[in-house]
């Protein structure tokens, strides 16, 4: 059995001087009945550039091995592709967060119109997995995020993706504005994933991801070739399902943070995070440790911060 | 008059950046005024610096009244506007997105955070803002649809309109919204431009302030008097948005009345001279919004009509 491979516009904007804003999706569909299908979205923030990868990754594994593709795999690489193309995390004409402006409306403005028509096409998916990498400047594990209200029935399928954290996201107006927010309430099962960027050799991260989401395709009975195994105790997989269970770590003075590399490790309290340090005076302003025992999910990367900055998340509520 | 900072935020590669408040009056915390919270937001602070001179003016002339008092603070973001940034650069982030803010978190949300300490103690509420898009409004106050609002009260600036709007979303963590919910009066001036100065409007929006004040009993006030208000909602304003992308050329400005079929705007092709839309108005009413970028969108609002043949 083949795969069709088909490329199309589901969004364009025309712009002043001859170009169009368009949102282009790649549909691989087996020929004859399908099992499902799965949205890969990603790029929604100008300023994350691993879930190219992701899709690149993703499109070659179907490529190889067509004849184990029984569902649909829709992939939207560029989601904001005026972003992508100038580095911007947010749209660049208006300086909006297109995270922020789900669902959009048919009449409302051209982001809200291309937001509008993202969600109208993604309706009827049996799963959207929205791929984003952490903000330049921070270093994230591979996680699974999910939106609070619908956590629940959720949950169980972001295991399948065998990530090193789950969090279900605080209940927050702006997070009811996000893309997988807006699905799930329209009925789709929905969820980011959340990548660091490891710029300098990102394929081992991507590799992962890949495997993992084949790993999911394989559960949901759309693809039977090479795929990551299944956890095997995904139930064990650390989740966060409340605030108070993540402690922010952000700094009091500024200057320049100097990690101290921590990304994924189980630490206690006390233990060394980094510092910020003063170049002009030669002097350590602030030395940055744990408050709590737990798992450092998320960690400043070396760069430039003010009073507030966050430097490190950690996971207190699980077990080593 | 006293002149404190109210919050200072350290930094690195520059000098810290203090947020100034001034203060006017004794007793009550009566009104509290904010000018700019985005770095383009010249219109508003400049409108905010001739509210000072004005009131130091009348301090000398004892026209503050007793056991009242007013603050203002021209800028919570003076360290992006003196390099240009509308959002706050270190985390690209737009302060009017993020209150009430928290003492204890990100730097935006400190500093929304401190605002929101001082601010939250005021029985009225002024901000001076902007939209995000480039354009003019007719001056008019605006207030969100919380529940606690009281456009009734707004009327008192005497700006021409007093619009009721419904809060998305992305709304919920603005200024506006927050003051509300934490009790006090709160009313957003829109005063004509954003990133340079327009005079007419700054003179029109700080007479409407000066008029609130008075009427509000914090002063002895000499402004001259102002419309009578109309309160309007969504509901009641049109948008026109272009169908086609292009040079924008427009025909009619902000506060101008138009009529059914009239012409307001034309796109034109930008490399060849070529008409490819006008854009008339499908209801006679007054234009209340004009976007004045020299480039447009296909989809993008170019138009707000306010039109009571609406609804």
């Amino acid at each position: 059995m083949s795969v069709v491979k088909e490329i199309t516009s589901i969004a364009s904007i025309r712009m002043a001087i001859d170009e169009n804003w368009t949102v282009r999706r790649c549909r691989y569909a087996p020929e004859g009945a399908s099992a499902g299908r799965v949205c890969l979205a990603t790029g929604i923030h100008g300023d994350e550039l691993m879930g190219q990868l992701i899709a690149y990754g993703v499109a070659r594994c179907i490529a190889a091995q067509p004849e184990c593709l029984h569902g649909i795999v829709d992939i939207y690489p560029m989601l904001n592709p005026l972003g992508l193309d100038v580095g911007d995390r947010m749209t660049p004409m208006d300086h909006l967060d297109m995270n922020r402006a789900f669902p959009g409306t048919k009449d409302g403005t051209a982001l809200e119109a291309i937001c509008h028509a993202i969600i109208e096409d993604m309706r009827g998916a049996d799963l959207v997995l929205d791929i984003h990498s952490g903000t330049v400047g921070k270093s994230e594990l591979y996680e699974v995020r999910l939106s609070s209200p619908h956590a629940d029935w959720l949950l169980d399928q972001a295991r399948a993706l065998s990530p090193d954290l789950i969090w279900v996201l605080p209940e927050r107006s702006a997070n009811h504005a996000m893309l997988t927010a807006a699905l799930c309430d329209a009925g789709v099962p929905a969820m980011i994933l959340e990548i660091d960027e490891h710029r300098r050799r990102p394929q081992a991260s991507a590799d992962r991801v890949v495997g993992s989401i084949f790993c999911k395709l394989t559960q949901m009975g759309l693809w039977t070739g090479d795929a990551a195994p299944q956890p095997l105790h995904g139930e064990r997989i650390p989740c966060i399902r409340t605030p108070e269970e993540v402690c922010r770590v952000t700094c009091e003075h500024p200057g320049i943070y100097e990690p101290e590399d921590c990304s994924g490790r189980w630490v206690k309290a006390g233990d060394r995070l980094g510092a910020i340090f003063d170049a002009l005076a030669g002097e350590v302003r602030e030395e940055i440790t744990a408050p709590v025992d737990g798992l450092v999910f998320s960690q400043r990367s070396y760069s430039p911060v003010y009073p507030g900055t966050l430097i490190a998340r950690i996971f207190q509520g699980g077990t080593k | 008059m006293k002149k404190d900072v109210l919050f200072t935020l350290p930094s690195y590669f520059r000098e810290d950046m203090n947020i100034y408040a001034y203060r006017f009056g004794k007793g009550e915390r009566t009104c509290a005024v904010l000018g700019a919270l985005r770095g383009n937001e010249v219109q508003q602070l400049y409108v905010c610096a001739r509210l000072i001179a004005y009131l130091r003016e009348v301090e000398k002339e004892d026209g503050i009244l007793p056991g009242r008092s007013v603050m203002i603070i021209p800028t919570a973001v003076g360290a992006s506007m003196n390099v240009g940034t509308r959002l706050w650069a270190p985390e690209n982030m737009d302060i009017n997105r993020r209150f009430p803010g928290d003492a204890q978190g990100s730097t935006t949300e400190r500093i929304a955070g401190a605002l929101m300490e001082k601010l939250r103690l005021y029985r009225y509420g002024i901000q001076l803002t902007s939209f995000y898009q480039p354009g003019s409004f007719v001056p008019h106050v605006r207030v969100m649809d919380t529940g606690r609002q009281n456009p009734e009260l707004g009327c008192e600036f005497g700006l021409p309109y007093v619009y009721v709007r419904t809060p998305r979303t992305a709304d919920k963590s603005t200024l506006n919204y927050a003051w509300q919910l934490a009790g006090t009066q709160a009313y957003s001036l829109y005063a004509g431009r954003t990133d340079e100065i327009d005079e007419a409007a700054a003179e029109q929006t700080l007479r409407a302030i000066i008029r609130f004040l008075g009427s509000r009993g914090v002063i002895r006030a000499d402004a001259t008097p102002g419309h009578i208000s109309t309160i309007i909602t969504n509901d009641d304003v049109l948008s026109v948005s272009a169908t086609t992308a292009g040079l924008l050329r427009r025909v009619k400005f902000a506060g101008a009345h138009v009529r059914r079929g009239e012409q307001l705007a034309f796109i034109m092709n930008p490399l060849d001279g070529s008409v490819r839309e006008t854009l008339k108005t499908p209801v006679t009413g007054m234009l209340f919004f004009v976007q004045d970028g020299p480039f447009i969108t296909e989809q993008s609002p170019v138009f707000q009509i306010f039109s009571s043949q609406r609804g």
